[in-house]
């Protein structure tokens, strides 16, 4: 796959620690414009669960009148999955219980600036 | 949501796709133009013109591929304003079958592949044997249809 505006900001993220891969995804879609995961991950399924669940967040964010939705994270028993949206684009990070969310989330942050663009 | 079916065997494809999916409509047909199944219909009428523009559809972009490429295209998918509509090819031990969904903002196209996906291969697995081939008589094409839409329609 050819390299996209978004494939500097991917391999970092998923260089970190116990991160097992990161997307850009398409909100409204659900569909993966660029990603970077390890061998395992099955992508297409995540993005597509991913962007809904991001979109719900939103929603019941804006319902609840907290304003926008900043960041969502998803808790489970073997590990986390990350989201963060800019405009159309969504990115999401899945990582194992074993990695600093809190440097996963500055990253992540950091990399919004890259899908604004 | 209402799934009605003329053959058992699609039903519970077919439920859990919408129930997973969340789409709005949802239609299983035979390449012919025969519906087997559909969920969120609520007239006869609409059914047949949907399966007959679908058939139609699926007929001509598979043929505009072969034009184009020397392989038909097979999924298809259209984004309107508030809805989207996605056709692809099923297909089971039986044979092929065309399937048409409608959603909108409560659902997404990565969804809608996803849960496809599965369902095609629940569908494959509930097919039953095949039958030996019956001659298709042009001549019963219309009964075969008000039959299958009846059945649908809770009136057969």
């Amino acid at each position: 796959m050819s390299a996209t505006p978004f494939s500097d900001v991917l391999a970092a993220l998923t260089r970190q620690r116990g991160v097992l891969g990161s997307m850009v995804v398409s909100e409204a879609d659900g569909i993966i414009v660029d990603s970077n995961l390890q061998i395992g991950v099955k992508g297409n399924v995540v993005a597509a669960l991913a962007a809904s669940l991001y979109r719900k967040a939103r929603l019941s964010a804006g319902a609840a009148g907290l304003g926008t939705a900043n960041f969502v994270q998803l808790e489970a028993e073997r590990g986390r999955v990350c989201a963060i949206g800019r405009g159309d684009l969504l990115l999401v990070t899945v990582a194992e219980s074993r990695a600093n969310v809190g440097l996963i989330r500055v990253e992540m942050l950091r990399a919004t600036q890259v899908l604004e663009q | 949501m209402t799934v009605a079916v003329v053959e058992n065997w699609v039903e519970d494809p077919l439920r859990r796709f919408v129930g997973d999916a969340r789409v709005r409509l949802a239609l299983l047909l035979h390449p012919s133009g025969q519906v087997l199944g559909q969920s969120g219909f609520t007239r006869a009428i609409d059914v047949m013109s949907a399966c007959a523009l679908a058939a139609a559809i699926f007929a001509s972009a598979g043929e505009l591929g072969n034009q184009l490429d020397g392989r038909p295209f097979h999924v298809l998918h259209h984004a309107g304003k508030e809805r989207q509509i996605f056709i692809a090819p099923a297909r089971t031990p039986r044979g092929l079958y065309i399937f048409l969904t409608v959603f909108d903002r409560e659902s997404s196209l990565g969804l809608v592949q996803l849960y496809f996906a599965e369902f095609e291969q629940r569908l494959a697995s509930a097919a039953p044997p095949i039958e030996p081939p019956q001659v298709v008589l042009a001549e019963n094409f219309e009964r075969d249809l008000n039959h299958n839409l009846a059945a649908l329609f809770g009136r057969a």
